[in-house]
């Protein structure tokens, strides 16, 4: 019988050998297509080259500096108020793909593209020059940095300033800045007339804002929402609930909210994918009744998707706040 | 081909199979894609990256970039994972005489888990970058608890490999203890938990090379060590060998070599386990031969397994550690079945 | 010259003290037989004697004390074969009788052409050479110890441990066992100490019997000297008769008194 005999070391060091070199040939890959990526972008350098526009532009975001190079035409959204901000400031045209959850303004182009786990190949796909997402999850950008295409994060806004000036980052990197301004300053007298209207003092008035229910899950003033419940002086029943590590998205058990006596109760859990409570569902909950918010009939049920994002549609929010707060003061 | 009744296959027929499995899964991988590039000039591409080729690729700039700095790092990264986890398989199943044995025991896994959950949950904005090394350092950490409890002198393996489940269970559950205070980060978690190689880099692959080569060489050089060890500690020792030194090398090798996979691609089970059983059943179970086929087995198995998961349900992905469980355990039956080893 | 000496030699087994400062002695090339009934610490003394138990007193091996050999060096000396092995069904005979050069290896070291062949030449010799291709879990139990014996061949040892090597073998394969382990120590010197159940057959093989009862040397000698019925039916509680075979070999037979009204002695 004959033997193959292959020492197992010759056989570490081959593949240790074809490996290393395996690596090193594409490693050189590497290093000459990087400079080929840069150059992919439309060849607009010289900087005057659209009416209205400042290219390159280089806009500061939370996450950091992002430099665009000429207007981009092939924007992929992959986070839903982000695509609601393209379309308010005008850069609608310029949108070619938004991912799986973007649904308004209607008629978006939809794709299976998802800002939770961004596949970068297929987003590649799409050849876009501008690319913003929500996080950057799977490494999307050093990814997107090594095929050349810039990338911006606008995250969940912590206040009302980062949402306007997430608007006007993106209306500073598509070339929209002046309507991005526009869009938010009718934003803020908007808000502000609602405000006035509704009044912004309102000492006793305490909600519950329902994320979930069973488990409850519920937000504290410090929150974006909080904060804009805060514009009428409305406090949260949760704020006493929150732990540290709660990040102020306590939850709350049934007992507590009870004991709490919110005068109002939102719910932005309304939509059948949601959890589909409705101010019906509440009133049958047990021990509810006992709940002044319920007694009072003053549980709203919100436009789930308007109160889980922080775009230009943000007054339409406030405007439900207002009308649930001149009900229940009045 | 497939070995029958108890035959098995040649070293040289073995050894040209696995090489040609792996070439061929490392190419259907590089040809597909969410990306959609052309697969002729994806090959002249590749191609024209062999010295003193030159060809005119067909690819455009950024389909250059997406095959060479997306597709390729992955692909790169997928081998040596596949490759890695199954040689630690393959040696702690060697050094435990136990085919149960997978290359997450010794709590191996249960500290790569529990310490990328402490990097996600206590160190916030610098949890991503710090999630690799604080996995390598928990998985390594994991295995040196279980071996300091259970490698009591002249025990035996079946005291190790309990530790192991105890140390794996206790640490588990300090990371169950931990995600419950905190259940904002258990999607991040358990997402990470689940395996995935998107994201990989040449990066990642140049920071794990030197611990993969290392732990890698190590276990094959002792190969015929574990063959020894095949007929007991005792008749081991008679032949003038020390069990106790060489199975402490072997696990500390596999130990790392599992670690480095685990840093860079979360927790991917069932390869560490199937893998070398697969082998075995078709090269018989020499470890001299054992251990370099499974690498190269192991690493083209986890290049299909990743390539599934990236083109099935696309642009989506399914978790790698679903894919190898669900594609893996058809095929192992169908290998146990069709190599129906001659009982006494 | 003696090829092993054993002085003094005690071993505590889980604080237990199983042999009470034993002595003996094989001389080089010789046959060295241990009797005695079950628990007597016979195979404790053979594991002492190939270095895997730690004990009290010496132990010498061609000159050498056992403390002073190490692993491979001692391998190369001392070739032990276990009651009970383990053997890997799924191994080839090839592979496991190569197992027998590791001593002869390098730590990092592989088997080479000349490793190879003095395992073909070992299998050769036990005539397990036409089957190098077949598994272990294949074999009856009269081929299974003919590899064992090859293994331990291909060491090249100058000393045979040997702990029941007729073991489940029939009666026609204990004889042949025993003249392959006899034409060894013949033609190659190899010094043989084995454990043997069967008293006759140590009589008919060995040279030298050591009988071991309770951890200490109850009798050494010459089989005549040793297998006398007085001694052999104290020690094992037996009722015995030693007559002599044709060729002069003392044989061991245990007798049954018809069944009668009359008790028992």
């Amino acid at each position: 019988m004959i033997h193959f005999r292959v020492s197992t070391r010759t056989l570490a060091l081959a593949a240790a050998a074809a490996a290393s070199a395996a690596v090193a040939l594409a490693g050189c890959g590497s290093a000459a297509s990087t400079p080929a990526g840069t150059a992919s972008s439309p060849a607009a350098s010289s900087p005057a080259a659209a009416a209205g526009s400042s290219f390159p532009v280089t806009v500061t975001a939370s996450s950091g500096s992002v430099t665009i190079k000429a207007k981009p035409v092939r924007i992929v959204s992959l986070a839903p108020t982000a695509t609601e901000d393209l379309y308010a400031v005008g850069a609608g045209p310029q949108v070619v793909a938004v991912d799986q959850n973007s649904d308004y303004p209607p008629g978006v182009p939809v794709t299976k593209l998802s800002g939770l786990t961004p596949n970068l190949e297929a987003i590649a796909r799409y050849r876009p020059d501008l690319v913003i997402s929500y996080q950057n999850a799977n490494g999307l950008v050093t990814g997107l940095g090594k095929l050349g295409i810039p990338v911006l994060i606008e995250p969940a806004a912590a206040t009302l300033a980062d949402a306007y000036a997430q608007i006007g980052q993106i209306g500073q990197a598509t070339g929209h800045l002046t309507q991005a301004r526009r869009v938010v300053a009718a934003m803020k007298a908007q808000i502000a007339g609602y405000v006035r209207q509704a009044g912004s003092s309102h000492p006793g008035l305490t909600y519950y804002w329902e994320l979930t229910a069973s488990p409850f899950y519920s937000v504290t003033s410090s929150t974006f929402i909080g904060q804009i419940a805060g514009l009428f002086g409305l406090k949260s029943i949760a704020d006493a609930a929150d732990k540290a590590s709660d990040g102020g998205y306590p939850e709350l058990s049934e007992e507590y909210i009870i004991k709490a006596q919110p005068r109002i109760i939102f719910l932005a859990d309304n939509q059948a994918a949601d959890g589909g409570q409705t101010p019906a569902t509440v009133a049958k909950r047990p021990g509810w009744s006992a709940i002044p918010a319920v007694q009072d009939h003053e549980v709203i049920g919100l436009n789930d998707d308007i109160a889980s994002r922080w775009g230009p549609r943000l007054p339409q929010l406030v405007a439900e706040i207002a009308q649930a707060v001149e009900r229940a003061s009045g | 081909m497939i070995a029958t009744r108890g035959r098995r296959l040649r070293p040289a027929w073995a050894y040209g199979v696995a090489v040609a499995f792996l070439v061929a899964a490392t190419l259907v991988s590089a040809l597909v894609g969410a990306a959609d590039l052309n697969p002729i000039a994806t090959i002249t591409a590749l191609a024209d990256r062999i010295p003193f080729v030159h060809l005119p690729s067909g690819l455009d700039s950024l389909d250059r970039a997406v095959l060479f700095e997306i597709r390729l790092p992955r692909i790169t990264v997928a081998i040596m994972v596949g490759g890695l986890l199954s040689v630690a398989g393959a040696g702690y199943q060697g050094v435990f005489r136990n085919p149960l044995v997978d290359s997450g025991m010794l709590g191996a896994s249960a500290g790569a888990g529990l310490g990328a959950t402490l990097a996600i949950v206590y160190l916030g904005s610098a949890g991503p970058s710090a999630v690799p090394v604080a996995a390598f350092a928990g998985s390594l950490a994991g295995v040196a608890m279980a071996y300091l409890s259970g490698a009591v002198g002249g025990s035996g393996t079946t005291t190790l490999l309990l530790a192991g489940v105890a140390v794996g269970l206790f640490l588990t559950a300090v990371q169950t203890y931990v995600l419950q205070r905190s259940t904002q980060d258990l999607q991040q978690v358990y997402s990470w938990l689940l395996g995935s190689l998107s994201g990989a880099t040449w990066q990642q692959a140049g920071e794990i090379a030197p611990y993969a080569a290392v732990s890698v060489a190590i276990v094959l050089l002792h190969g015929r060590h574990l063959d020894v060890l095949s007929v007991g500690d005792e008749e081991a020792r008679a032949l003038g060998t020390h069990p106790g030194r060489v199975r402490l090398i072997v696990v500390a090798a596999c130990a790392l070599a599992a670690a480095s996979a685990v840093a860079v691609s979360g927790l991917i089970g069932f390869v560490g386990i199937v893998v070398p059983h697969v082998v075995r059943r078709v090269a018989g179970p020499s470890y001299r031969l054992v251990l370099p086929l499974s690498l190269l087995t192991g690493a083209g198995f986890l290049v299909l397994a990743d390539t599934l998961a990236r083109t099935v349900v696309s642009p989506a992905e399914l978790p790698i550690g679903v894919v190898t469980a669900l594609v893996g355990s058809p095929v192992f039956v169908w290998i146990l079945r069709s190599t129906n080893a001659v009982r006494t | 010259m003696n090829a092993i000496q054993v002085a003094g030699v005690t071993v505590e087994l889980d604080r237990v003290r199983v042999l009470h400062a034993v002595s003996c002695a094989v001389s080089s090339g010789g046959w060295l037989a241990l009797i005695g009934p079950n628990g007597a610490g016979k195979t404790t003394l053979l594991r002492a004697v190939a270095g895997l138990l730690p004990h009290r007193g010496t132990i010498r091996v061609d000159q050498t004390d056992l403390g002073a050999l190490r692993g491979r060096g001692r391998a190369r000396l001392i070739a032990y074969l276990p009651q009970v092995p383990v053997l890997p069904p799924d191994l080839t005979v090839g592979e496991y009788v190569l197992l027998g050069r590791t001593p002869h290896l390098g730590y990092l070291g592989a088997p080479g052409r000349g490793d190879r062949r003095k395992a073909a030449e070992a299998s050769e010799w036990l005539d397990v050479a036409r089957f190098a291709g077949r598994r272990l879990g294949s074999l009856s139990g009269g081929e299974r110890q003919r590899v064992r014996l090859a293994r331990a061949l291909a060491q090249e040892p100058r000393v045979l441990l040997l702990d029941e090597p007729t073991g489940d073998l029939d009666i026609g394969h204990q004889q042949q066992v025993l003249e392959l382990i006899d034409d060894l120590r013949r033609s190659r010197g190899v010094t043989v100490v084995s454990i043997l159940h069967d008293l006759t057959q140590a009589s008919q093989y060995a040279g030298h019997l050591v009988l071991l009862a309770a951890g200490r040397v109850e009798a050494a000698g010459p089989p005549a000297a040793v297998l006398t019925e007085d001694l052999i039916s104290r020690v094992y509680a037996a009722r015995v008769t030693v007559t002599a075979d044709p060729a002069g070999y003392p044989v061991v037979t245990a007798v049954r008194p018809p069944p009668s009204s009359q008790p028992s002695r």
